[in-house]
């Protein structure tokens, strides 16, 4: 196509867009006429990407006029699942969803409407206004997997969570269960200029990765034993005197009581529950705490790691803290919300859902850490110090899997209708069956999509949203950064896609919110978001022709000046605001969800660990496996295993093997590696197989080869700080596919 | 007159395979056709002590491409700049010059019935742009440009870091270059 394109012709316009298949939004230049892309490429003048794309950035025309795409508001006539579809107006749909959700209001309260996201990829702010002024307090992401859990227990700590890296002048930097060799791609490049001059990489992560084989040091762990590893560290740091005294004193509280509490914790211990050498261990903490400044980057791992994970991180934020790598130049910095421009927090109307309600949240009283109990006093602290609060879309959310419960039992109350925006919950929340019954029972389905999914196939309607290039986009870490990168349209959305803002706008006016809706659209709101700046620029797109970024000058060390956002402003080691809500304020060790120690019994049935949720190219999530020119890289799902557990199970490479667990068994290729402990297996996440058939019982095999069959979302195993479930460390067994077994239920 | 060259460092490629599937779409290439395949070595050894490389690959753009010669058409040719390419309407697609060619770089097209190949984006390169495969890898794992010019990053590349060619001992000249940390085999 491009080939023959000249890109030279007259009319061309040069649109500054960006990529919208993860949420690095990478700065794309899309080549437009009368209309229509004619090409795309990555902008080599934007400040991450620097013009590269990953092999997902690089089908965005594929994507944007795909045969699969949903392109006009569909809904369902024949059975659910059935597949068969009107095809309607966008005012039908949106007056008839009004109505029924009214009716449910009416009839059981707000709180009886849901709302599930996905990755922040959508216009969040908006779909939580619309939820505060309906006055439900159900909304929820996977949020719990992925960064929320882990922004809340930093904060908590010390008073907002460091994402903000300054690499260029740190001297050791750990990935901790992040490998951005496949998911982070503007980030690993810089990684590699920087250890060309002499950075020390340590990679925490049970899988010899695209990352790890690039390291300085890589620490094969068991999957989910990273709260052992860091109160690990904890103790060499402390005890060999590693830490930063200084610091120490003037800015922390609660020394004395970790030196005493992490005495237990010596790397011998560890040794057994993590799998490494008391050596390794000691090796690794030392470089860490010797090479200063150093980062420690966050990675979705400890979020997926379940029972066992709000402690880990609170473990990995007193290691941070007690080396005084933070906010100092090349350690890990703490932005803060923005000052200058209008943040998400404050487009939400969190103010307009009354506190009854606020106190009728799914999972609040279970796991407080990422609802409403704690992010009110999050919000409360931040506000002090910062001026502002962390965005409540995210941090404040009602907990995914009871609600499914919820929908199933009608405990704590009735959960009648959902709406699901930017994901597939089949695919991505834990204990998929649980999730399909949830979903199969509802009795209000709505999915705003892109295709076809499983989820969009059980739904009464599906309505079509625009994409990357179909509508402008703000960059600024989930509105937690104090910087951001924008983006606009390369062209109006085609057929009849919508932006989801629109979707939740037009549904919040027919459902009495049209006052508070005063942004007919995307651009005029954001418009309203940047004014502040101070650019003297009439509209949105004249600030991205003009400037596209905002980075404010960079203040290091700016608890000096204002404090630390916690009870005492300084950095908490023994958590108060923790203790508040009723958990520990020291981490204390838990064993990951399942493991060999606490239930050998369980570990005799299912011997091996197992660890999902890992991110592959060229898949993002559950997305991208209708894409041909993307499928043909992977185009079944594997596993890894290693070829000493192989060769003992039988198992050839390539073979179709049985990975089951407690709650279910699915199917992928063996992948024999060196590159994985023989006590552990990965499954690839995310599978579903959309050339297939879409319609019920197939379902595009939804639980097929889809690794959310095998995690667990059951309260015990459940981090009872935040909710996050486990995805990791889970007990498994494999086996090989064979005719006979084929057809036995499980 | 430019010479152009590629270095491919394979200290930074993480496989990623973005090169290749932008130079799929960016020349509408049909499903089957790979201009530029990334292979991946390993992980070689035994767990926990493992290693291993992404070898990305492309047509050479040989100095002395055997491919040319054995062309009976002149559909095959080699531009001032190096530059190996075929002219599409010229080519009768015997395969000759996929039989020439020992780095099996030139795939036939079963649609159009000819024979194609990476051309280094000549008619990017032309207007000043860098080929699809070097923009958009995130990794800077590929490095484009002119041999001639003392200043470019290729020219100061090869002669810091001494690369290899592959199969150099055939005498085809490869002006693809590769970093490598170990030996490599093809
Ligand atoms: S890393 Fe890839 S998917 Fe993410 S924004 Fe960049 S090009 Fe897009
Ligand atoms: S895009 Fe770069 S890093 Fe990725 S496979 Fe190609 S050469 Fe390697
Ligand atoms: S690599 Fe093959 S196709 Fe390319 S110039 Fe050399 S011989 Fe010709």
């Amino acid at each position: 196509m491009s080939k023959n394109i000249d890109l030279e012709q007259e009319g061309i316009q040069v649109k500054k867009s960006c990529c919208y298949f993860c949420h690095q939004n990478c700065g794309v230049l899309a080549y437009v006429k009368d209309g229509k892309v004619l090409d795309i490429e990555g902008d080599l003048d934007f400040p991450t990407n620097q013009g590269g794309l990953c092999s997902r950035g690089n089908i965005a025309m594929k994507h944007l006029d795909h045969p699969a795409r949903v392109n006009y508001p569909l809904k369902r006539v024949g059975k659910r699942g059935a597949g068969e579809w009107q095809q309607i107006s966008w005012e039908q749909a949106l007056n008839e969803i009004a109505e029924k959700l009214s009716k449910i209001r009416d009839e059981f309260g707000a709180e009886a409407v849901a709302t599930a996201g996905g990755t922040q990829r959508t216009d969040d702010w908006a779909r939580r206004r619309f939820m505060n002024l309906f006055g439900s307090p159900n909304g929820f992401h996977n949020a719990h997997l992925c960064w929320i859990p882990t922004f809340m227990v930093e904060t908590a700590i010390y008073g907002w969570c460091p994402f903000d890296l300054d690499l260029d002048n740190s001297r050791c930097l750990v990935l901790w269960g992040q490998n951005p060799g496949a998911s982070g791609m503007p980030e690993i490049h810089h990684i590699m200029d920087l250890k060309a001059k002499g950075l020390k990489v340590i990679v925490i992560d049970p899988r010899y990765t695209e990352t790890a084989a690039k390291a300085d040091m890589w620490l094969p762990l068991r999957p989910g034993s990273d709260l052992a590893l860091a109160l690990a560290w904890l103790h060499v740091i402390i005890y060999e005197g590693l830490f930063d005294p200084e610091f120490v004193d003037e800015w922390c509280v609660g020394f004395g009581e970790l030196a005493d509490h992490v005495e237990q914790y010596s790397p011998e211990w560890a040794e057994p529950l993590t799998w490494l050498s008391a050596d390794q261990i000691r090796e690794s903490a030392r470089m860490y705490a010797m090479n200063k400044p150093g980062n420690i980057q966050w990675g979705t791992s400890i979020d997926q790691i379940g029972k066992s994970a709000g402690a880990a991180m609170q473990a990995r934020a007193l290691i941070r803290a007690i080396t005084g790598n933070l906010d100092a130049p090349g350690s890990d910095l703490l932005t803060g919300p923005s000052p200058d421009f209008v943040t998400d927090e404050e487009m939400e109307a969190n103010d307009q859902l009354p506190d009854e309600q606020k106190a009728k949240q799914i999972g609040s009283d279970k796991f407080k850490m990422v609802t409403w109990p704690g992010y009110s006093r999050i919000a409360e602290l931040t506000k002090e110090v910062w001026g502002k609060a962390p965005t409540a879309e995210w941090m404040c959310e009602a907990h995914p899997p009871s609600v499914f419960r919820a929908i199933l039992t009608e405990k704590p109350y009735p959960v009648k209708a959902l709406l699901v925006s930017a994901t597939n919950p089949i695919n991505s929340y834990g204990e998929s069956k649980l999730t399909l019954e949830a979903l199969k029972a509802v009795e209000f389905l709505v999915t705003c999509e892109y295709w076809l999914t499983p989820t969009a196939m059980l739904s009464d309607y599906v309505l079509p949203v625009a994409g990357a290039l179909e509508r402008p986009t703000i960059t600024s870490s989930y509105g937690c950064a104090d910087f951001l990168l924008a983006s606009q349209r390369a062209i109006q959305p085609m057929y009849e896609r919508r932006n989801d803002y629109n979707f939740w706008r037009d549904l919040g006016i027919r459902l009495g919110q049209g006052e508070m809706w005063p942004w007919e659209t995307v651009e005029d709101a954001y418009y309203s978001k940047i004014a502040p700046l101070g650019y003297g620029v009439e509209s949105y797109d004249e600030f991205v022709e003009n400037y596209r970024y905002h980075f404010p000058e960079r203040e290091y060390q700016k608890y000096k000046r204002i404090g630390f956002a916690t009870p005492s402003k300084k950095v908490e080691l023994y958590s108060s605001v923790l203790e508040e809500l009723g958990y520990p304020p020291l981490p204390t060790y838990i064993g990951p969800s399942e493991n060999e120690v606490d239930d050998p019994d369980l570990a005799k049935e299912y011997p091996l660990v197992l660890t999902t949720g890992g991110g592959f190219m060229p898949f993002h999530h559950s997305e991208h496996f209708q894409i041909k020119e993307l499928r043909f890289i992977r185009h079944e799902p594997y596993m890894d295993i290693n070829p000493a557990t192989a060769a003992e199970l039988s198992i050839k490479d390539g073979d179709w093997v049985w990975i089951e667990t407690k709650r279910g068994r699915i199917k992928q290729k063996a992948n024999l590696t060196q590159g994985i402990d023989p006590r552990v297996v990965y499954t690839q996440r995310g599978w579903w197989y959309p050339e297939r058939d879409m319609r019920e019982p197939e379902l595009g095999g939804y639980l097929e080869s889809n690794a959310n069959v095998l995690t667990s979302v059951a309260d015990d195993d459940c981090d009872p700080l935040s909710g996050a479930w486990a995805n990791r460390g889970l007990l498994c067994k494999v086996y090989k596919v064979t005719d006979a077994n084929e057809k036995e239920a499980k | 007159m430019a010479r152009y060259a590629m270095i491919l460092d394979t200290r930074r490629c993480i496989g990623c395979h973005s090169c290749t599937v932008a130079c799929k779409v960016h020349n509408d290439l049909p499903l089957e056709m790979i201009y530029n395949p990334v292979t991946t070595i390993g992980p070689t050894g035994v767990f926990p002590n493992v290693h291993m490389m992404n070898l990305p690959l492309l047509c050479m753009h040989c100095g002395n491409p055997p491919c040319v010669d054995a062309c009976p058409t002149g559909a095959s040719q080699q531009s001032p700049e190096g530059i190996v390419f075929i002219e599409e309407k010229k080519c009768i697609s015997c395969k000759a010059c996929i039989m020439a060619c020992p780095y099996g770089a030139r795939v036939p097209n079963h649609e159009k019935g000819t024979v194609q190949k990476c051309d280094f984006c000549k008619e990017r390169v032309h207007v000043g742009k860098l080929p699809y495969c070097v923009q958009t890898c995130h990794q800077k794992a590929r490095i484009f440009g002119d041999m001639e010019d003392e200043t470019s990053e290729v020219y100061k590349l090869v002669n810091s870091s001494h690369p290899v060619r592959l199969l150099g001992e055939l005498g085809t000249e490869p002006y693809a270059f590769y970093i490598c940390e170990s030996e490599v085999k093809l």
